[in-house]
């Protein structure tokens, strides 16, 4: 953990992210039951930007955070704030720990299985409503809820999609994503070539320097 | 001039057989409300030190744990979540009274299968050698007789490798802070402790044990004269409470 920071702060700190995280779990159907495959994994999170460092102990109950581990951890992680974000958001999480800027000591297996876990979280809000609104009420809000957040879902996907035709096909202000890959595929290939061709270039020159001689 | 050997109650000079009854007397007049006035004294913050103090203990499935002076429970019931059910918690207290403030509240939150409730004295633990992976006395060891004489005891219980973690008021860093938790402790305490527990003695007696209670480094090197090992400790709060951490070799 930072030595700079107070232990109260840090763990008051790390107590509220402990109970908004086990409150979106809760709400969530089958995500406790799918951490508590993890149970015995220890996540150690060192962000460099800012300097903060935690632990974190999936299980049954939920999830953990400690400032502090003494024993065995599963897979640790180091990078600055914007590569975690990075990484909890991404939809190919192997790839962005092979691209990204975070450096990973450990079995990578788990991490991902928890971010799959955490990014997937499904949240019904049916029954806190209910609890608090009454059966109709609370029935009718949840259906409000679900129907905004699935709208919203597809609206953003949709907006996405014709961002990325707008950007690609219509104004062209960027190649696509296959077509980039291409033209590395055609550079290395010419960049090879160029090295036979210079290899073979530099053998009939030698060749032809002996028979000179 | 007697030549009985005499400790402090709070400011006063007391006989040393007389202390442990006087912290009792203290003890039974606040158990009820104990739990109110922590989390009013403190603003709540004593919850975190507490998890702080768990974070640390490094406590895992299956160890042995004892709380000593563990009061009404808060880090015993936290303590039996983390042992699990092949795990044991030890809740042992010198005051009956707390003792049965804490059995009541981990009994109302179902907590029994892996606690037992011992009343016991900090100074002579009625267990065998080497029986606690983690042993922790959380605010209670300034009102032990003699502090020496706890710290072995405690050292006997515990395996090689286990952990003593002691949680307690200490001395604040900052002179400013000082002198504002010195007012908070002579002026606001005991006036909290008439209005709410109807008790203003008690936590008169709270301050002025808080302030003879060793500092930081003295308690440090206790620890290391009893026979612990790599003692550290962190300042919480600029210093108003700090945990102590030593192993037994």
């Amino acid at each position: 953990m930072s030595g700079a920071i107070d232990p109260t702060l840090h763990t008051a700190a790390l107590a509220a992210v402990e109970a908004a995280i086990n409150r979106a779990l809760a709400l969530s159907p089958h995500s406790n039951a799918e951490l508590a495959k993890l149970e015995d994994c220890v996540f150690a999170l060192h962000c460099t930007a800012p300097a903060i460092s935690f632990y974190l102990h999936p299980g049954a109950q939920g999830m953990r955070l400690t400032g502090f581990h003494h024993g065995a951890v599963t897979t640790s992680i180091r990078g600055k704030a914007t590569d975690f974000t990075e990484l909890a958001s991404a939809k190919d999480p192997t790839a962005t720990l092979i691209n990204g800027g975070l450096e990973l000591e450990g079995d990578s297996a788990p991490l991902i299985e928890l971010q799959h876990i955490l990014a997937g979280l499904d949240m019904d809000w049916e029954a806190p409503l209910v609890n608090s609104l009454g059966d109709v009420a609370g029935h009718q809000l949840a259906e409000v809820l679900r129907s905004t957040f699935a709208w919203g879902k597809q609206a953003t996907s949709s907006l996405t999609r014709q961002l990325d035709e707008f950007i690609h096909e219509e104004a062209r202000l960027s190649p696509p994503r296959l077509e980039v890959e291409d033209f590395y595929r055609d550079v290395q290939d010419i960049g090879m070539r160029v090295d036979r061709l210079q290899s073979r270039t530099e053998r009939l020159r030698q060749r032809l320097q002996k028979l000179r001689d | 001039m007697s030549d009985k050997e005499t400790t402090h109650f709070g400011y006063k000079e007391v006989d040393k057989d007389a202390k442990a009854g006087m912290v009792g007397e203290v003890f039974h007049s606040v158990a009820a409300r104990y739990d109110l006035m922590n989390d009013l004294m403190s603003g709540g913050i004593h919850r975190i030190w507490k998890r702080f103090t768990i974070e640390l203990s490094g406590v895992r499935k299956n160890n042995a744990v004892l709380d000593i002076a563990g009061g009404t429970g808060d880090l015993a019931a936290r303590f039996a979540e983390l042992v699990g059910p092949q795990g044991r918690v030890v809740l042992a207290d010198i005051n009956d009274s707390m003792l049965k403030v804490g059995r009541d509240k981990l009994l109302d939150q179902g907590r029994l299968a892996n606690i037992e409730f011992v009343q016991a004295d900090a100074q002579y633990l009625p267990f065998p050698d080497d029986s606690f992976d983690c042993v922790t006395i959380a605010f209670g060891l300034r009102n032990v007789t003699d502090i020496t004489l706890a710290l072995r005891s405690i050292l006997r219980v515990l395996k090689p490798g286990g952990r003593l973690l002691v949680l307690e008021f200490s001395k604040p860093k900052n002179e400013l802070l000082s002198k504002a938790y010195d007012t908070y402790s002579f002026r606001v305490l005991p006036l909290m402790g008439r209005l709410v527990a109807n008790d203003s003695e008690s936590y008169q007696y709270l301050a002025e044990s808080i302030r003879k209670h060793p500092d930081q480094n003295t308690l440090k090197d206790m620890m290391e004269d009893a026979g612990f090992c790599e003692v550290e400790y962190h300042n919480m709060t600029g210093g108003i409470v700090a945990l102590h951490r030593g192993v037994k070799a």
